[in-house]
């Protein structure tokens, strides 16, 4: 396979006359794990929601293989091979963690091979397999993230789109989700990572997209905007 | 004791009726955050289209009953439709929209079967049974069994199927439902027909307790909605308990008050909704932020 | 100009009669009575915003009341009339008790309920003369005119009318009037700026109750007899309609949608079934197309116009920075000890302190789900702290409402801005510097001209004010038509109308351009310049860098940095925060379960 997997080319995202993100373009290869930082308020969770078809949008090419998302439903997309964990967990708080596992196959048939993708999540983390009965919403948060990419694992993606999966977990959850990430991509799934927490972007991709007020202010290898001043700019404004 | 009992079955066989029209409101509400006033003129449609296709077609009462379930799904289809644009926004304006579909459907009604309304004969023996010595209307047990085989079913439904689970989600979260690949609308417009098909089961079922006319959709459509919001907007088990509670206080009232029952009821009603802003259960609201 | 307007219409409504016959003008006298409750109907859910659907009991209850003490009482009819007339105003107030806890749709079940409850009280109650009602109601006497001839009764009604007509207007254009559509748009926004929303919501049912029994008596005197089915619910929707097609937010809407479907009503009397089939269908698509209205029509007209021709825009002037005024005091402004905040198990703030010395710009800043907002809606009094106190110049002020915060000087900006959109941008400002207390509305029956002489005190203001922050241009503009950028600048614009001691900005550069932002910091420092002190939260961090004397940094609900904003920076637990560097955060948030969504 040759070629970007998703493509991304004038994609700006206007919500009642602000204009949240503007001219963004990147794409993703197949097995790739790409990032895109930048401080609150940069445009990033608008660029995914956009690219999920979940936010108003001009686009002039939005592609994922041999899909045109451009002109795709947004309950669709899962249908093309797109697994989406937004921001702040989302989950399905009144259902119980096998329910929102299973909703994640939702566009399969709720047969064998599903219950067997639940047994592979409930591998991957324990934690939801011992509490699969339980409501969502009476979960931590670090589970409810699990709970989240377990969800968007069994629709059985090509590409895994996260947004901020790090958010207001501790350093220690922070790393056990780092570790599962790191497993997915070298298993062959494509990431796009959107994260505050450059420090954990950088540990999980290769490349990284550096937002700043609805633009792509710099991209760059994780290695080399490791030391970049830039970086910490973009963040502190110092 | 005994009077107490019978009071009391009584006031449970029109619960289960208001508990049927209160989670008709709350499946719509909690879909889609749409209010629907029109909802008590949608539960009279459906007991005119059972007792119609039950007396003058001489259909049997349960086939009668699943054509005005069909009936009155399709009228909520077009409610829903007409007031999509409204959906989750202005609360307001979506109250005054129903009430203006109320107002047609029940000028509708008038247009067809006239202004004077009719008596339903029960479709079950009228002789009251006697069980343990109380005596018991044998329609009530019918009714009572109807609407918890129904709920039962309901509540199957949305357990049970991939259906039901995806209508949950959509309530519960319509973005990241769609995210799962569920389309919002025909779930919500799914929704939309169930409560309406719970409303016309609810009119099928009272026509025979009640004289069926044009105006019977505001008394019980108003009770039906007090009594989601009193056991908490949106959630089915709060329809439940808030429509017993309703038909009890409505059959004690009635036992006690005379013809004062309403007014008794509507001020007990007021007072709790002032205690208890958001029912029993707690509102379960649309997440639409 | 406009009161020569009056004179023809005047004089037309003198002659009316003479070209009517006995079963016209009493078509008329009725629709009158409908334009009196419409009134009522409009002042409490299309200025007001609440949903009164018990407004037809309130007229039922003006005309029971009447026919009770005449009949049975043996009162006069006018001392009955006015007695009558009071009882509605009182049960008004009664009905405005579930306001102040349910709003919208829940406002809405228990306003119906009651006037169910009215409905059946009345058809049962002997008194009342159950479903017959009472009829031989006397002759209200005038002076040896007789008002049994309905042309007569006609010109009672027509002043009556008449001086409701113009009350009611007079209290819409008034500030008590803005403050109830301010209410009606934003209630939260509308107490942030000094309005007491309870006290508001109950003086829209009184007035509610006014009309209602005013119409009440009037149509005892009338029809000299009094049913139920006059006050069903079924009337009390066709008075919605009224309402709703005239248009809800416009009174002469209201008294026009009401005159028209009782004039149509009549026409259509042997067709009633028809007619309420086309009102109900009018309701619904006036809704889905019209929200305003018919009053509403032009306007939607005009804008779709101007949608349509682009040309001269109107420009933003640039701010007009005040004289420096010396900060008075110089001690501390704000002080918050040790506050905490949770939300069902989940900890939004944990033991925050900070100071605030007078005059200061104070930056406060964190990633996102930090806290920062909480502590806003904390310090402007949305929120009471679970632990600690604010102080407001060494005043613990923890748990004093937002509407008795903003009179002591605190104002604040939203994050997503929360401008009265059906109010224009001089309305906007109007609102929030008017001081007075809505306890002063006696003077609205009292004091007509200080009313008056008031609200054109507060119009030079609001002209001055808009002057300076380059507004004039869109002073009559609705805000929600206006660029993003402007519409920021409304609001900061709103809350200086305060004339705050403390201003918190939270979020004011979200979403301006390059430009616009550095507009923005010349305005804060100018403000600053004239005494006031700024608390700013804000993501761009450029922004707040050159802005801020002192930046707090919040981080999972704690104050993790405080300092001056070159210092704050670098320092490795902010680096850390931001950026995510391990380690820092510990770890005992772990197991707290999320607060069910």
């Amino acid at each position: 396979m040759t070629g970007p997997e998703l493509s991304v080319a004038g994609l700006g995202v206007n919500y009642g006359g602000v204009r949240a993100a503007h001219d963004i373009a990147f794409t993703v290869a197949p097995g790739e794990a790409v990032g895109i930082i930048g401080a609150n308020g940069a445009g990033k969770t608008s660029t995914l929601k956009a690219i999920m078809g979940l936010a108003p949008r001009v686009v002039r090419t939005l592609r994922f293989g041999e899909h045109d998302l451009a002109r795709m439903p947004a309950h669709q997309v899962v249908r093309a091979g797109i697994g989406y964990v937004p921001e702040g967990r989302h989950v399905f708080p009144g259902l119980t963690v096998d329910k929102n596992l299973l909703l994640g196959a939702y566009t399969r048939k709720w047969d064998a091979e599903t219950k067997g993708s639940l047994e592979e999540v409930f591998t991957m983390f324990p934690v939801l397999g011992e509490m699969r009965h339980r409501l969502a919403g009476a979960l931590s948060g670090g589970q409810q993230q699990m709970l989240a990419i377990g969800r968007a694992l069994m629709s059985r993606p090509r590409l895994m789109v996260l947004d901020e999966p790090s958010m207001g977990l501790s350093p220690k959850l922070v790393g056990e989700i780092l570790l599962a990430l790191r497993r997915l991509n070298e298993e062959g799934l494509s990431i796009l990572l959107v994260e505050q927490n450059a420090k954990l972007t950088f540990e999980v991709t290769s490349r990284c997209l550096v937002m700043e007020n609805g633009e792509i202010a710099m991209t760059g290898t994780c290695a080399a905007l490791r030391g970049d001043p830039t970086v910490r700019r973009v963040y502190l404004g110092v | 004791m005994r009077a107490f009992l019978q009071t009391l079955i009584g006031g449970i066989g029109f619960g289960a009726v208001y508990a049927l029209v209160a989670m008709g409101f709350s499946i719509v509400y909690r879909t889609m955050g749409l209010v629907n006033f029109a909802h008590g003129s949608v539960v009279m449609i459906g007991a005119y289209a059972a007792s119609t296709f039950s007396m003058t077609v001489a259909l049997p009462f349960p086939v009668a009953i699943v054509i005005a379930i069909v009936v009155t799904g399709l009228i909520g289809l077009v409610i829903e439709r007409v007031l999509r644009p409204l959906e989750g926004r202005d609360f307001d304006l979506m109250l005054i929209g129903t009430i203006g579909f109320g107002t047609v459907l029940e000028a509708l009604a008038i247009l067809i079967w006239g202004a004077t309304g009719h008596a339903v004969p029960s479709p079950v023996g009228s002789a009251p049974l006697d069980v343990f010595g109380v005596r018991v209307r044998a329609y009530s047990l019918v009714v009572i069994a109807v609407a918890a085989g129904a709920t039962v079913l309901l509540a199957l439904f949305l357990r049970r199927t991939k259906l039901g689970a995806a209508m949950q989600a959509v309530a519960m979260d319509p973005q990241a439902a769609t995210a799962v690949g569920v389309h919002v609308g025909r779930s919500n417009a799914m929704a939309f027909a169930i409560g309406a098909g719970l409303a016309a089961l609810a009119g099928g079922l009272i026509g025979p307790m009640l004289y069926v006319s044009p105006v019977m959709g505001g008394s019980l459509g108003i009770k039906g909605f007090a009594a989601a919001i009193f056991g908490g907007f949106g959630s089915i088990p709060g329809a439940i308990v808030g429509g017993m509670a309703f038909g009890i206080l409505d059959s004690f009232a009635a036992g006690t008050f005379q013809g004062y029952s309403e007014l008794v009821v509507f001020l007990v009603f007021t007072v709790a909704i002032m205690i208890l802003p958001t029912g029993i259960f707690g509102e379960r609201t649309v997440n639409r932020a | 100009m406009r009161r020569l307007a009056l004179i023809p219409l005047a004089v037309a409504a003198v002659l009316l009669p003479y070209g009517l016959d006995r079963y016209a003008i009493h078509v008329v006298d009725v629709a009158i009575v409908f334009a009196l409750l419409g009134i009522g109907l409009g002042l409490v859910m299309g200025v007001a915003g609440q949903v009164n659907l018990a407004q037809i009991a309130f007229f039922g209850i003006g005309a029971y009341a009447c026919a009770i003490l005449t009949t049975r009482a043996g009162l006069g009819f006018w001392v009955a009339a006015a007695l009558a007339v009071l009882v509605a105003v009182a049960v008004g107030l009664v009905v405005a008790i579930p306001a102040l806890r349910v709003q919208s749709h829940y406002l809405g079940i228990v306003t119906l309920g009651l006037a169910l409850a009215f409905i059946n009280w009345i058809t049962n109650t002997p008194e009342a003369g159950g479903s017959e009602g009472i009829s031989d109601l006397p002759v209200p006497p005038m002076f040896g005119i007789d008002l049994t001839s309905e042309h007569l009764f006609y010109y009672l009604e027509i002043v009556v009318f008449a001086i409701g007509l113009a009350f009611a207007l007079f209290v819409v254009a008034s500030p008590l009037g803005r403050r109830m559509r301010a209410m009606r748009d934003d209630s939260l926004a509308a107490g942030a700026l000094g309005a007491d929303i309870p006290l508001l919501r109950v003086t829209a049912f009184v007035l509610s109750g006014l009309y209602g029994g005013l119409a009440g008596v009037l149509y005892a005197g009338l029809i000299r007899y009094v049913a139920p089915e006059t006050f069903s619910v079924a009337n009390m929707f066709l008075l919605l309609a009224m309402v709703i097609i005239g248009g809800r937010q416009s009174i002469l809407g209201c008294v026009a949608g009401a005159v028209a479907l009782s004039l149509l009503r009549e026409v259509l009397a042997d067709f009633s079934v028809y007619a309420q089939l086309g009102y109900g269908t009018v309701v619904v698509l006036m809704v889905v197309f019209a929200p305003t209205g018919l009053a509403g029509l032009p306007r939607l007209l005009r804008a779709r116009l101007s949608r349509h021709r682009s040309g001269e825009r109107a420009e933003l002037r640039p701010f007009t920075p005040d004289d420096p005024a010396p900060v008075q005091g110089g001690g501390d402004m704000l002080e918050v000890r040790g506050v905490s905040m949770r939300f069902k198990g989940l900890r939004a703030l944990e033991e925050v302190s900070l100071t605030v010395p007078a005059g200061q710009i104070r930056g406060v800043v964190g990633p996102n789900g930090s806290g920062k907002t909480t502590l806003f809606n904390i310090v402007s009094g949305f929120y009471v702290a679970t632990a600690g106190r604010v102080l407001l110049e060494g005043d613990d002020v923890g748990g004093v409402a937002p509407y008795r915060l903003a009179r002591r000087g605190v104002a604040r900006t939203f994050q997503n801005l929360r401008l009265f959109g059906d109010l224009t941008v001089r309305e906007n400002l109007l609102v929030a510097l008017d001081h007075t207390r809505t306890a002063w509305t006696w003077r609205y029956v009292a004091l007509p001209h200080a009313v008056v002489r008031h609200d054109r005190a507060l119009r030079d203001q609001a002209a001055r004010l808009l002057d300076r922050y380059g507004l004039t241009a869109f002073a009559d503009a609705q805000p929600r038509s206006l660029p993003y950028g402007i519409q920021r600048r409304i609001e900061i614009a709103r809350a200086m109308a305060l004339s705050p001691r403390l201003l918190l900005l939270d979020e004011p550069a979200a979403g301006l351009n390059g430009e616009e932002v550095l507009r923005l910091a010349e305005m804060v420092r100018s403000l600053r310049a004239s005494g006031v002190t700024i608390v700013i939260i804000e993501h761009n961090m450029g922004l707040v860098m050159s802005l801020c004397d002192q930046v707090t940094v919040l981080s999972g609900g704690r104050v993790i940095a405080d300092g001056l904003p070159g210092e704050v920076a670098v320092l490795p637990e902010v680096v850390e925060a931001y950026l995510g560097e391990p380690a820092y955060l510990s770890d005992d948030n772990e197991d707290a379960p999320e607060a069910a969504r």
